[in-house]
């Protein structure tokens, strides 16, 4: 029997284009774009700012060093003479300005030289235009020092007397996953939310305002089967959302990252940071892929029960939505516990935390850092909240007051 | 503890999708009629009361359908007559009374009861993303009949409610009568002998509404019995053997047609209808002076 109410479930999702595009293609292509496109846009931004010639306002032009102006002028910057510069940027005619005063020679004589750069800090095109007059300047002041030391009789290696060598500890999988590896267990999360979404909505509040359920009622079904179907029909949804975007993952992570973005970068340094940083490198093992499916199939059990709960207490799909929109903002505050993970000592209370748990056995499985104790007290836990979730909604299914809301 | 392993029971329970409950685990068909069927009461209601928060919605109501009979239920908006329909299809629990549907008691074997009965409203309650055919062919499944039972029946009603496009149309896509044919098939799909009406015409053009009331002409002459609440008087002149009128959940009238015209000494059933509103209206305001 609950296999003819689910099927009427997902053949009735199935057959809403908006559904289908929300709940599987969506999920399919979101994470590639981020991963692709982040490096893509600002990969190719940093590569093409690095060989274009960017102008740059200089008040006192005249008192500049030849040294300096070759300086910066290698460093692909032109260097336009202007009275206002401070203006120039505020207007945003150039990205950067540079004020050197009168005395500039006679305050490089006495090792006290100060030039002034104007930019906007959050302006990105700014901030690239700054970082390459600094790199001209730094590379100015070293030669002057290593010159001063000649004259001096100094050896230069004073300078780098000690020289630190970091070493990263973390395991290969670690590295692999890169620093963004939490945004894999947050989009899952939020997928399995916004997958099941639709169909639970439609599944309760909807067949309440269509008159549908009523239907449904008077056959002789049982009602805990009703409850049944429209969990598991959510729970597939939701799951199916949560694994389009571990699949949507994998192809940009194993073929187009490794692939596309290297070659249409050409390598460039700043596209492979990037790319290492948005864990375009990730590959997980069988076994891991394999827990990872598990975890997102009881978060998605446990959500399917929470959105089953929440839906069947409105009287239309409106006032659905309505009520399930702040879970959506609910499910971020795991994410910044997810964020002070690092910071914290996570004992096993962590892993019984709702959502949180999910997320943190997520991102232990992507870092090849995941225990048997663990994955037992997040599945666990997880499917006792969903036990009673589902236990509150049989309830409701009874409940006269909420069936026939009107 | 116990409460605990009582919601993991009960978690556990749910997840049985492995465990397919077989179509005989349903109660069982509808119940054979007797041979004999104008004697039989199939619809039993016996003081039957229910309140919503403040208000009395069915007080103290007391009917019987029998077989092979069309019973009009009158009465105006908010009389009750949608609260004792779903009551008597289980859809609501009573606070007091007795109630059954074909022999079965409603409270005690629900399942059983609504097994053996249909019920129609007004409000479609159709699924826009499913046709006509996958409709029936669904709830047929939900009465336990096989694919083959199923289609077999579908064939019949279409004959008998002239279904034709809609059968392979979205549901979602048909006009007003279409649907409330559709839905009115759904209720006669399991053939119950028991079919509860609520205001099904009051959404249908003329042809529509001749078709529906066609059908359930002949739905009446198989032997069942039918519960008729409805506005318009000409259609429970038309249909009802007997008619049961309702004022704020209390039983004003009731009798046959003659009956109910001899006793208010009226030509028609809207005028009889009138004459015990008012003669009930006296009484309550006597009674509160």
């Amino acid at each position: 029997m609950i296999v003819h109410l689910v099927a009427k479930e997902v053949l009735s999702t199935l057959r809403d284009t908006r559904a289908v595009l929300a709940n599987l293609l969506i999920p399919l292509i979101v994470l590639p774009v981020v991963m692709l496109g982040l490096p893509l846009v600002f990969g190719g931004l940093f590569a093409r700012e690095a060989v274009t010639v960017t102008e740059v306002a200089v008040s006192g032009l005249e008192f500049l060093p030849t040294e300096l102006r070759d300086q910066l002028e290698a460093e692909a910057l032109a260097l336009i003479e202007t009275d206002d510069p401070l203006e120039q940027v505020d207007d945003d005619l150039f990205p950067l300005a540079l004020t050197v005063p009168p005395d500039f020679a006679a305050q490089l004589a006495n090792n006290q030289a100060e030039l002034t750069l104007h930019y906007k800090l959050g302006n990105l095109r700014s901030g690239l235009a700054a970082s390459k007059v600094q790199r001209a300047i730094n590379s100015f002041r070293d030669t002057r020092t290593r010159a001063t030391l000649d004259a001096a009789g100094v050896d230069a290696a004073i300078l780098t007397a000690v020289r630190i060598n970091e070493q990263d500890v973390s395991s290969e999988a670690e590295q692999r996953s890169g620093m963004m590896a939490w945004l894999i267990p947050f989009l899952m999360v939020i997928w399995t939310l916004s997958g099941g979404q639709m169909t639970a909505i439609d599944a309760t509040a909807g067949e309440k305002e269509r008159g549908s359920l009523e239907t449904v009622l008077v056959t002789p079904v049982r009602r805990r089967d009703l409850v049944t179907a429209k969990f598991l029909a959510t729970t597939l949804f939701g799951v199916s959302s949560a694994l389009m975007a571990i699949v949507g993952y994998f192809v940009s992570s194993r073929f187009l990252m490794s692939g596309l973005v290297s070659n249409l970068m050409g390598g460039s340094s700043d596209a492979q940071a990037m790319m290492g940083m948005m864990g375009g490198q990730l590959s997980l093992s069988p076994s891991a892929f394999l827990l990872l499916t598990l975890s997102s199939l009881v978060v998605a059990m446990m959500v399917a029960a929470l959105l089953i709960c929440v839906a069947m207490l409105a009287r239309s799909y409106k006032e659905a939505q309505s009520y399930i929109a702040p879970l959506g903002l609910v499910m971020i505050l795991p994410v910044v516990g997810l964020q002070v993970a690092d910071f914290l000592t996570l004992g096993l209370g962590f892993y019984a935390v709702p959502l949180l748990n999910a997320m943190l056995l997520m991102t232990d499985i992507i870092r090849a850092d995941a225990n048997l104790a663990a994955m037992f007290v997040t599945w666990g836990s997880s499917l006792f909240y969903c036990a009673i979730l589902l236990a509150i909604a049989n309830h409701n299914f009874n409940r006269e007051d909420v069936l026939f809301r009107t | 503890m116990t409460l605990l392993c009582t919601l993991w029971q009960q978690f556990a329970s749910s997840l049985t999708i492995l465990a397919v409950t077989p179509p005989s685990d349903l109660p069982s068909s509808p119940l054979p009629l007797s041979t004999s069927p104008a004697a039989q009461p199939l619809i039993t209601a016996h003081n039957l009361s229910k309140q919503f928060a403040e208000v009395q919605a069915v007080n103290k109501l007391s009917l019987t359908v029998n077989a092979g009979e069309v019973v009009g239920l009158l009465g105006p908006n908010g009389a009750g007559k949608t609260t004792t329909l779903r009551l008597l299809a289980g859809l609501l629990t009573p606070d007091d009374g007795e109630l059954s549907i074909a022999g079965v008691d409603v409270r005690k074997h629900p399942r059983k009861a609504r097994a053996n009965l249909g019920y129609v409203s007004g409000d479609t309650g159709l699924y826009d993303r499913l046709t006509g055919r996958e409709t029936l062919r669904y709830f047929a499944r939900l009465y336990g009949l096989s694919k083959r039972e199923a289609d077999a029946r579908i064939d019949a009603l279409d004959d008998q409610l002239q279904l034709g496009a809609v059968l392979d149309r979205m549901a979602g896509e048909g006009s007003s009568g279409m649907k409330q044919k559709l839905s009115i098939a759904r209720g006669m799909l399991h053939d119950p002998p028991v079919l509860l009406l609520d205001e099904v015409t009051s959404s249908l053009d003329v042809i529509a509404r001749r078709a529906v009331l066609d059908g359930v002409k002949r739905y009446r002459g198989s032997g069942r019995a039918i519960l008729y609440s409805a506005h318009t008087m000409s259609e429970i002149e038309e249909l009802c053997d007997r008619v049961v009128m309702l004022v704020h959940g209390q039983v004003i009238a009731s009798g046959s047609l003659v009956e109910l015209k001899t006793e208010s000494q009226q030509t028609s059933i809207e005028d009889a209808f009138f004459y015990f509103v008012a003669q009930h209206n006296q009484e309550h305001e006597q009674v509160s002076a």
